[in-house]
């Protein structure tokens, strides 16, 4: 098994990053925390992390789709690379497996 | 208006904000912005400053990516690279000799064609100036550029598309004396060159723009003048040193009287109109009689005409209606037989069949042919360089292997080896560049550029080295670099065999190839040159050549001339004398054309144009010109009476020699003449063309060359000795005029001077190029030594002998040799023929001239190679085996 260190925060906006699909970037992002998991991060600091997750390989970013209230720059959208779909893949995996084991405590 | 966000922020993050990350981060941070409004213009503004501030403390905000590594790179590059050419010697210095021989050679070559190409291009109306040129014989063949002296005011009269039209009668030498005040000679000169007639327009028509061509006093205008003539500076400084020239008298051979009217700087070198002293055009009328000036026949070859039309006008038309102005003005038969073309500026010094003032022309195919040599000499150089190169890339691969590891990426590789390449290139040019100077000044006179070219414009010759050193880096660095950065660092650190096999082997032979085929093609070439050379030289012309002396005659008087014979008979180093109108052969001889025919004949087919010569009844025996039938001509033989040669008696369809004695036949001018003798046929001009049609004929009043057979053998000082007493006898005879000789060898050698200077340029391209590709060849094998070594230590323990690993190193690039070689001989005897086929005359191409300069090479390249495995083959085995 390949070596990775994944952050509470990264593995959060990883599958964020993964949810919104093809509309992921820095606000959307920011909003889906706040919705889903009711955190408050600020903007900068889910840029760092999207930075971070790219650098690691997780997840890949391409400039596109400006808009009027964007003063019409571009967005920066994020898509989870296939190395970062298996990281979250193997995460929840060992996740269940351990949670098997403690939601059955009759069982010990 | 809409509420903006915060400018500060804004500002102060399109400021620091990495250039990739700017747009997105100012985008996301509008849009939050937008939909903070709703909840208040100052909170909105509070909240975008907060988060646009929490942007300064990422630390991704703050990394840059790559550029400022690089920045920090080069310096390491150059200190690398210093380091990794000071590691390897031997390579870098074969790698700088061959660049700075190649370059150097290649320079010398630029400059030469740069020069050239130069000539008469800065003249303002260069571009609308053409030469009026004639083409002439029933076959055309016959490329003339005199112009009879009536057609240019004709033409300027009656073509309006003409805007200048000026003509120039070039002189050539003089004899010169410097007046004083009171009319009588103070100081006596003999020129040789540089007198012409030139009409005042000349300098409309040529203004030498940019050049230093300036009057220094006086006008063109005064060229309008008769009798007035302007010296250029150095003739002026010669003539009067200090003293101002301006109103002085100068007469000329003996008769006509100038006055110095002004005083021009010297006419600059890439010029075809090399004057010295200009006289007045309108001077003609008084020294060829009125009646010359409406001569529409006659025609002096040195008179030129240069016209100028406005921009934009069809030549084709403008001929059309010189033609129509020279028909008006004569009759048929002339008018047809004489065609006027315009012959570009452009093309005057690049066009040998009409020729120059300064007799200097240079084809384009040869200027273009010493480029091909420079671009060879440029690979071949380069060549040696990749070859080395990827050989030793074996040795850098451990090298490699570790910057890669330690984070290199392929890109800086390849850099850290261009830069290497560079720096190589570089030394090599900066030698190349003072060697180049050195090379055009010793070889001055083999290039036949003047001394006053050397000093080149500095910002042209930098230019051209830097394009040189940019390219030869890119085109010897790129492939080198492209094999050492492919690497595979864990291969190279890995294993020591995989290193072995690095480098693109098989691609070094091909290279190999390539420039031993460039090398063989010069070598083949010049060996054909020489032996073509030697064919001139050796070949019988049909007379004597050796040991005559030759002086041009300023009177004709027959017992002044007399006197001089008697003189010159009673001298013991005289073998004979005899005086003629013009010498057997040689350049710069008089000649004088006429036609002859049978004595039925009556159409011009008829009649044979054949050269007329005067003759004494010494001339044939000084010469040893063999009479085939009939008899010498004697004193009592009048200009009927005359011997013609074997050609004309062909071309006039006569079966014997015998036949034609007692025959009479008819002159173009209807006086008829009787044979009396054949003479057998000699070369009247080069070798490159075949005998002509020449008849003889005794007419005293003709004779204009003194010629004197020295008696066999003389040494160097019993020649010198005789000229000083011939010299004397000359001063007795003639007291007003100096002497001035010519040798009849040297003279007839002159004809192959372009051809000689080619023969010694190819020679010299040859040995620098052989000389490149030698060593080359040293450091290939050298290399192959070094990384061979063990492997020869142990075939000598197993019982190789010297010759098993002699053959070992040899046999790979003998074959490589040969295959060039077989390469090579089709394309230099495509060119070698081409070449040959300008002479009526030639060798004619044997097996032998290909084979032996095909072993000259092999020969050398065998040396080189024997040379350095001897040295491995020899090593006692032990001290190689010992300590690995």
């Amino acid at each position: 098994m390949a070596r990775f260190y994944l952050g509470e925060l990264e593995e959060l906006v990883l599958l964020i990053v993964a949810m919104l699909r093809e509309e992921a970037y820095g606000v959307t992002v920011v909003a889906e925390l706040q919705k889903q998991a009711g955190r408050e991060i600020s903007i900068s600091a889910v840029h760092a992390v999207l930075h971070r997750l790219e650098e690691k390989g997780f997840v890949e970013s391409r400039m596109g789709g400006s808009s009027p209230e964007r003063g019409g720059r571009r967005k920066r959208l994020f898509r989870m690379t296939a190395y970062g779909q298996q990281v979250i893949e193997q995460l929840r995996d060992t996740r269940n497996a351990i949670w098997d084991i403690i939601g059955n405590p009759s069982a010990s | 208006m809409n509420p903006q966000p915060p400018r500060r922020i804004v500002r102060l993050i399109e400021q620091l904000a990495p250039r990739a990350f700017q747009e997105d981060i100012l985008g996301d941070l509008d849009e939050m912005f937008a939909a903070d409004l709703k909840r208040g213009n100052g909170y909105a503004r509070r909240r975008y400053t907060l988060n646009g501030l929490g942007f300064l403390f990422k630390s991704f905000f703050w990394t840059q990516k790559r550029q400022p590594q690089y920045t920090m790179m080069i310096g390491s590059y150059f200190k690398m690279a210093r380091r990794s050419l000071m590691a390897y010697k031997t390579t870098t210095s074969i790698n700088i000799l061959g660049l700075v021989i190649g370059i150097a050679t290649a320079l010398v070559i630029f400059t030469v064609t740069r020069f050239e190409k130069s000539f008469d291009k800065f003249h303002t109306q260069a571009a609308n100036t053409y030469r009026l040129v004639r083409v002439s014989g029933s076959d055309m063949s016959e490329f003339r550029t005199g112009i009879s002296l009536p057609v240019p005011p004709a033409i300027k009269a009656e073509v309006p598309e003409l805007v200048e039209v000026t003509s120039m009668e070039y002189f050539g030498g003089a004899n010169v004396e410097i007046l004083n005040a009171s009319g009588t000679t103070v100081d006596r000169y003999r020129e040789e060159a540089g007198f012409t007639f030139v009409q005042a327009n000349f300098f409309n028509v040529f203004d030498y723009r940019g050049t230093d061509l300036k009057w220094i006093s006086g006008t063109a205008s005064l060229l309008d003048k008769p009798n007035t003539m302007v010296l250029t500076k150095t003739m002026a400084q010669k003539y009067f040193g200090d003293n101002n020239p301006v109103g002085q008298v100068i007469k000329l051979q003996r008769k006509w009287d100038f006055t110095v009217a002004g005083v021009i700087e010297d006419f600059p070198s890439n010029t075809d109109f090399p004057f010295t002293v200009l006289l007045s055009y309108a001077t003609l009328p008084q020294l060829n009689g009125e009646q010359r000036m409406n001569d529409w026949v006659s025609v002096s070859d040195s008179h030129h005409t240069y016209i100028t039309v406005a921009p934009g006008t069809s030549t084709a038309d403008v001929e059309k209606k010189i033609a129509k102005t020279h028909a008006a003005h004569t009759w048929k038969e002339l008018s047809d037989s004489r065609h006027y073309l315009l012959q570009k500026l452009s093309d005057v010094h690049f066009n040998a069949k009409f020729g120059t003032y300064t007799r200097r022309t240079i084809s384009k195919e040869t200027l273009m042919g010493l480029t091909a040599v420079a671009i060879f000499l440029l690979l071949t150089a380069s060549i040696n360089y990749i070859n080395l190169s990827t050989a030793q890339s074996s040795l850098r691969a451990k090298e490699i292997g570790l910057r890669k590891v330690m984070g290199s990426i392929r890109g800086q590789v390849m850099v850290q080896y261009l830069v290497e390449t560079f720096i190589v290139v570089m030394m090599a040019a900066f030698v190349a560049l003072g060697i180049c100077q050195l090379l055009i000044f010793y070889l001055q006179g083999l290039l036949n550029m003047p001394s006053s070219t050397i000093s080149l414009p500095a910002m042209d010759t930098i230019l051209v080295v830097l394009s040189i050193v940019v390219i030869i880096t890119l085109f010897a660095g790129f492939y080198p670099s492209l094999v050492l950065s492919r690497l595979n660092p864990v291969a190279t650190l890995k294993s020591k065999f995989a290193t072995d096999r690095v480098g693109g082997f098989s691609f070094r032979k091909v290279l190999v190839v390539a420039q031993f085929t460039l090398t063989q093609i010069m070598v083949v070439g010049t060996f054909i040159i020489v032996m073509q050379m030697r064919y001139f030289g050796n070949t019988d012309m049909g007379f004597d050549k050796d040991n005559v002396i030759a002086a041009r005659i300023p009177v004709r008087d027959p017992v002044v001339l007399k006197g001089m014979e008697d003189k010159l008979r009673s001298q013991a180093f005289v073998n004979d004398v005899s005086f003629s109108y013009t010498l057997p052969g040689g350049v710069r001889r008089n000649g004088h054309y006429a036609d002859i025919g049978r004595s039925g004949a009556s159409s011009m087919h008829d009649f044979q144009v054949y050269e007329y010569v005067s003759i004494d009844e010494n001339f044939l025996s000084l010469y040893n010109i063999k009479l085939l039938a009939g008899r010498n001509l004697v004193i009592a033989d009048t200009a009927r009476n005359i011997l013609i040669n074997e050609t004309l008696l062909k071309s006039l369809a006569f079966a014997s020699p015998t036949e034609v004695i007692g025959q009479q036949l008819k002159m173009g001018d209807q006086t008829s003449v009787t044979v009396v003798g054949v003479v057998s046929d000699y070369y009247s001009n080069s070798m490159k063309e075949a005998p002509g049609n020449i008849a003889m004929v005794m007419q005293p009043e003709n004779y204009s060359i003194v010629s004197i057979k020295i008696g066999t053998p003389p040494s160097k000082i019993a020649l010198q000795n005789a000229i000083t007493v011939v010299d004397k006898i000359w001063s007795e005879t003639f007291p007003e005029f100096m002497f001035s000789y010519v040798f009849l060898d040297e003279n007839i050698a002159a004809y192959y001077v372009q051809e000689d200077r080619y023969a010694k340029l190819f020679q010299l391209f040859s040995i620098v190029l052989l000389t490149i590709g030698s060593l080359g060849l040293y450091g290939l094998i050298t290399f192959v030594v070094n990384r061979k070594g063990k492997e020869v230590a142990i075939r000598k323990v197993l019982g190789a002998s010297i010759t098993n690993i002699l053959t070992l190193f040899t046999r790979e690039y003998l074959l490589l040799i040969v295959l060039s070689f077989a390469l090579a001989v089709p394309v230099s005897f495509y060119f070698v023929n081409d070449w040959l086929s300008n002479f009526t005359n030639h060798v004619s191409l044997n097996w032998y001239y290909f084979v032996i300069p095909g072993i000259i090479v092999l020969g050398v390249a065998l040396l080189v190679i024997l040379g350095k495995s001897m040295r491995a083959a020899t090593l006692n085995p032990v001290d190689k085996l010992r300590y690995d």
